[in-house]
């Protein structure tokens, strides 16, 4: 039998904040599709429908009870409103088809997109919109808003973008800059829902670039962003999959107050590094435990995660490394919620040790 | 110009390290026109750097639009210097690989950095691209007399597409007719077990290392 919740999760994070009393630590399985089999609809149904994503990840928060709502279907949104071509699968999610543009000399034909109007963005501003006013009273709802960086390796393709980065710098700067611009479009639009931008850089990783790109072509421009979010007196998480320790000092330079990290990097390594920039987010791995593991699986993961970083100066949030595949089982987005929820708070080191060896 | 054949041999593994395609594209044409032996030529220059190259990567000096542009290096000699091959060295049987993302998935750079590193490991590689039915990795694989099969995908949704070609396999009675190996970012040694697969690798050089011990070859 778990322990039930005895705050909503705005009223958590605000006494976590303060360093007040808490009845559980934060808990975020990271639901994007997966919410379509909460409500039994297709993927691709999501498609241009603002009120099914509201309906489906609604019903996706209350089914679970965690503690962020994250409006989010696929990394391309933004990519496709300035012309890349994204394929959408039947009930699987969307992947990118084409780049917009396939050479240097049509950088200067890409425009900034308008959230208003362009593919799919107005769709999840209705999403955003509907969300923050169903629970946005008592759930923070963040809209997911993909890094520059990441968006211009969708508008001219990674082979050909991470090539330029050593051969042309300066139009990697100007990709970057019509991406930065849609971005910043973007996260006013989603302000004005009320929610908040989070964001991904997934090609940031130093699976993909070393920390030196990473400064010059990465940090600067999430930087520039999250100073605007800022600037309406929001916090910022970013999410960067993969490898990320050489670069953890460098993303807190962003002025991101999270860190979502991934199960390719430790949460006690980065807990020791940038634990009092930041706070921390991870890192349960979603394909091996929570896609294919079993509960039990899933219980030993999440105290492993509250044992090397329940701690953090800055505090932690308990959370898969990255967006839940589609399939995940209910039972195991259960497990990591109740396994929470039985650790409670504070975190007794005794219960910890014990509840990993039962 | 490069006093003898070993310094331009050293010359050229380091343009390929180096990221200049122009150097190895003149010290390719240079081998040519002194008469040095292609097939040493590309071994000991454009395959040495590409595995000096590969070094970088594992020890994180270099990342992927490091190895990228090395590869553009040793091409780009390759394109120079194979027509120069001799009958037999052109001819050599070769371990063959067929390789591909699996259907669903486009992400296609850590497929190509499995490839760069196979072929300038001395194997054939046929390369299926992005987003390829089970069915064609089989056929092509039965096709090209292929020694492995290469799958990879970067996404958890696609993940069972991988298991899809070894049960296509199995139906057909072609399990035992090829090593089947697996990687991309959700993928683990566990799945790889799961689906039966012959193996998995967490990286590009360690996919060299996995398909050289499948099929019997010293490292």
């Amino acid at each position: 039998m778990s322990a039930v919740d005895l705050m909503t999760p705005l009223e958590r994070f605000a006494a976590f904040g303060k360093g007040e009393a808490i009845d559980r630590l934060p808990c975020v399985p990271i639901v994007g599709n997966t919410a379509a089999r909460v409500i039994g609809v297709k993927v691709s149904q999501f498609r241009g429908n603002g009120r099914l994503i509201a309906d489906a990840q609604i019903a996706a928060y209350r089914r679970f009870g965690y503690d962020v709502i994250r409006i989010f279907t696929d990394l391309y949104t933004q990519a496709e409103a300035m012309g890349a071509r994204v394929h959408y699968p039947e009930d699987e999610t969307a992947y990118l088809a084409e780049p917009a543009i396939t050479s240097v000399e049509q950088i200067g034909s890409l425009e900034p997109a308008d959230p208003r109007k362009d593919d799919n963005l107005p769709h999840h501003l209705e999403a955003m919109a509907r969300t923050q006013d169903a629970v946005g009273r008592e759930v923070p709802v963040n809209g997911a808003l993909t890094g520059p960086f990441t968006t211009a390796s969708f508008l001219i393709g990674t082979g050909t973008l991470v090539r330029l980065m050593l051969r042309n710098p300066e139009a990697v700067h100007r990709l970057c800059e019509v991406a930065l611009q849609s971005s910043l479009a973007y996260a006013k639009a989603i302000l004005e829902t009320g929610c908040t931008p989070s964001l991904t850089d997934a090609m940031c990783s130093t699976t993909v670039i070393s920390p030196r790109q990473f400064r010059e072509f990465g940090q600067p421009y999430l930087k520039r962003l999250i100073d605007f979010i800022h600037t309406q007196g929001r916090a910022v998480t970013l999410h960067i999959c993969g490898k990320t320790h050489a670069i953890w000092e460098q993303m807190c330079d962003t002025g991101a107050d999270c860190l979502s990290i991934d199960n390719a990097a430790d949460l006690a390594e980065a807990k020791a590094k940038v634990g009092t920039r930041a706070r921390l987010m991870g890192n349960v791995s979603p394909s091996e435990v929570m896609l294919q593991g079993t509960p039990h699986a899933v219980r030993s993961a999440v105290r492993e995660c509250v044992g090397k970083a329940h701690d953090n100066p800055k505090g932690l949030i308990v959370a898969s490394g990255c967006s839940l595949a589609v399939e995940t089982p209910f039972e195991n987005i259960d497990a990591m919620l109740d396994s929470v929820r039985e650790l409670g708070w504070p975190i007794q080191k005794r219960e910890l040790e014990a509840a990993w060896t039962a | 110009m490069s006093e003898n054949a070993q310094d331009l041999y050293k010359a050229l593994s380091d343009a390929v390290v180096g990221m200049d395609e122009d150097r190895a594209c003149e010290l390719s044409i240079e081998a040519v026109e002194r008469g040095f032996d292609a097939y040493t030529t590309i071994e000991r220059g454009l395959v040495d750097g590409m595995g000096r190259a590969g070094d970088l990567f594992e020890s994180e000096e270099y990342f992927i639009p490091e190895l990228l542009l090395c590869s553009d290096a040793m091409y780009a000699g390759l394109d120079i210097l194979r027509p120069h091959l001799k009958v037999e060295d052109a001819n050599q049987q070769r371990f063959k690989v067929v390789i591909g993302v699996v259907e669903g998935d486009t992400h296609d750079i850590g497929k190509n950095l499995v490839k760069i590193m196979l072929e300038a490991s001395g194997f054939d590689v046929i390369d299926l691209g992005r987003d390829i039915p089970a069915q064609k990795f089989v056929d092509t694989a039965v096709l090209e007399k292929a020694d492995i099969i290469a799958l990879s995908t970067l996404m958890t949704t696609t993940m069972d597409a991988m298991a899809e070609v070894v049960e296509k396999l199995h139906k057909n009675n072609l399990r035992e007719s090829f090593k089947v190996i697996v990687g991309g970012g959700p993928i683990s040694s566990a799945f790889a077990k799961r689906i039966q697969a012959d193996g998995y690798a967490n990286s590009a050089p360690n996919a060299v290392k996995l398909v050289k011990q499948l099929v019997g070859v010293p490292a």
